[in-house]
């Protein structure tokens, strides 16, 4: 792949990518469910990456322990230069600022308009003051509209975000997440809600965030094809555990099998663009 | 399967068994039946419902009624100002109900306060507000402010607060809040979560609760003044007084029409709200 030269080219706007670095860690939610287990894996900078796996195999909870939306229960997370357990507070929410995040179910505020709901890419950078009274700097409002633009919304900047299709409500997420002009970007099934002509246009919107803006990309899929076709290397995990950590293309039947646990159906390709 | 129950249908399968609901319902309606019973048991001090002092009033009951149904339009006149400071104490009332409301509703809702024993507190003082009825407000804060609107307005003020603040908050807590675990992900604080998105998100259900709580102020400050807390109300007082019944007829007429506009009014724009 191109990953060298991209590197090399890493002159993009605002930060550089972040590695990211799971040592030993485990999750079991207060209920006792164990989501994650001893899970550790290193993702270098600029990497796009899928995690695969059927659902309730802890994706979701592997992806939120990034951010520290789901606490560890053991181990450790690093992202870039932070060691996310044990943060809290302020500094918990200066590293989230730096990690981008997009959801299965778009996550918009749906009788504010998209302008407002992009904006909120920008929270984290507010100083106290402005803060509180909810007021965005020219600079701020600039890098909004450009995030806009980049995934093609900016003539629907008024609009309410809930009058939007799904596929536009995810870009407008998409959006709000570039606005943060991160240096991680995070995605939990970002298709699984869209209908397959849109849901391939949004995966090509991350290759593309993922090759224009040097991010490191990491996204959760429970589609095969999906994963073959848009990253460059894929986890697998099954009850919790990493099953699979290879390149996405060369990925065999066998492979999914195996990250499945069963034999492969044809609901676990989405088809469209070969 | 033996070979003897193939004369079954094969394909039916088993109906779970409906859950059973009689005992619970039938415990209920009988407790509400012999509550109901025994509050009209003299002997343990129960409501007394004397039918004959009814029939024995009726005659003088009839001559009032009479007397009502001749309205003094000459009276009309004094009744102006007096209506202006009832319409005026429900519309300020109402205001700086609306303004106090948003913060509170913020803090007494889970996904706008996560805090606990704030939120608690909050619920706490908005629940004694609701518990004192409204004319007991009225008349506590006569004695301790004076006769006049003031107290007339405070009693509104806490009214609505009461109303507006357990009615949105508990659809806040009930509905979903996607967006809001976005933007804590993006490295929100909880105020700029409300201030940008919660806020606008749910205006519509507050602004439906502010026209609401307008249309209860105009009637609930038509009686008010009874107690001596200002407005139509007071003189309404006044005329009974005198046994002006053509006056009060006018007085109560007046107040029909205007509770009837203001509601009008205000369902037309909540329609539009909506
Ligand atoms: N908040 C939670 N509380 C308790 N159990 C949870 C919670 N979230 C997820 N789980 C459980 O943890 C496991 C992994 O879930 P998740 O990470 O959502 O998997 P996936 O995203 O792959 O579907 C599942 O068994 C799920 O039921
Ligand atoms: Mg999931």
């Amino acid at each position: 792949m191109t990953l060298d030269t991209r590197a090399e080219a890493g002159t993009g706007p605002a930060s550089a990518a972040w590695p990211i670095r799971l040592d030993g860690v485990s999750v079991t939610y207060p209920n006792g469910t164990a989501a994650l287990r001893d899970v550790s894996l290193t993702i270098e900078a600029g990497e796009m990456v899928s995690v695969v796996g059927l659902s309730g195999s802890g994706k979701s909870t592997l992806i939120r322990t990034l951010n520290g939306l789901v606490p560890v229960t053991s181990g450790t997370v690093t992202v870039g230069p932070h060691t996310v357990t044990g943060l809290s507070g302020r500094r918990l929410r200066q590293v989230r600022g730096h990690v981008g995040m997009i959801f299965q179910g778009f996550n918009l505020a749906t009788r504010v308009d998209v302008y407002r709901n992009t904006l909120v890419g920008r929270f984290a950078q507010a100083g106290a003051l402005r803060g509180f009274l909810g007021v965005p700097t020219a600079h701020d409002r600039d890098v909004t509209l450009a995030a806009l633009d980049m995934v093609g919304m900016l003539d629907k900047v008024w609009t309410r975000a809930g009058s939007l299709s799904g596929g536009q409500q995810q870009r407008v997420a998409i959006a709000r997440a570039l606005s943060q002009e991160p240096s991680i970007m995070l995605a939990d099934e970002p298709v699984a809600s869209l209908d397959p002509p849109t849901a391939h246009a949004v995966m090509g919107e991350l290759e593309r965030i993922n090759a224009d803006h040097h991010l490191t990309v990491l996204v959760n899929l429970h589609l095969m094809d999906l994963a073959r076709q848009y990253t460059h290397r894929m986890i697998g995990l099954r009850g919790g555990e990493v099953v699979y950590d290879g390149p996405a293309a060369e990925a065999t039947e066998a492979d999914f099998e195996q990250i499945y646990g069963r034999r492969i159906r044809p609901q676990d390709r989405l088809g469209g663009r070969t | 399967m033996t070979p003897g129950t193939t004369a079954e249908p094969a394909t039916r399968s088993e109906l779970p068994p409906r859950p059973r609901t009689w005992p619970r319902r039938t415990l209920i309606v009988s407790a509400l039946a012999a509550f109901t019973v025994a509050t009209c048991l003299p002997a343990i001090g129960g409501v007394e419902i004397d039918l004959g002092a009814i029939a024995q009033n009726w005659r003088r009951g009839a001559a009032n009624l009479s007397a009502l149904l001749q309205p003094n339009w000459a009276f009309v006149p004094r009744t102006v100002q007096p209506m202006l400071e009832t319409l005026q104490m429900a519309f300020v009332g109402a205001a700086i109900a609306a303004a106090l409301s948003v913060p509170l509703t913020l803090w007494a809702a889970r996904p706008t306060n996560p805090h606990t024993p704030s939120r608690l507190a909050v619920r706490a003082v908005i629940n004694v507000i609701r518990a004192v009825p409204d004319l007991v407000w009225a008349t506590i804060l006569v004695a301790m402010v004076g006769v006049g609107a003031l107290p007339g307005l405070l009693t509104l003020v806490l009214f609505d607060v009461g109303i507006v603040v357990k009615l949105v908050s508990e659809a806040i807590d009930s509905a979903d809040h996607p967006y809001l675990e976005a933007a804590r992900a993006g490295g929100a604080t909880q105020h700029q979560m409300n201030r940008g998105l919660a806020l606008p998100q749910n205006l519509p259900l507050f602004a439906n609760q502010w026209l609401y709580a307008l249309e209860l102020n105009v009637r609930i400050s038509a009686i008010l003044g009874i107690v001596g807390a200002g407005g139509i109300g007071r003189l309404l007082d006044e005329r009974f007084g005198f046994f002006a019944y053509g006056d009060v007829s006018v007085i109560i007429l007046e107040i029909l029409v205007v509770v009837l506009i203001i509601e009008a009014a205000s369902h037309l724009l909540r329609r539009r709200l909506a």
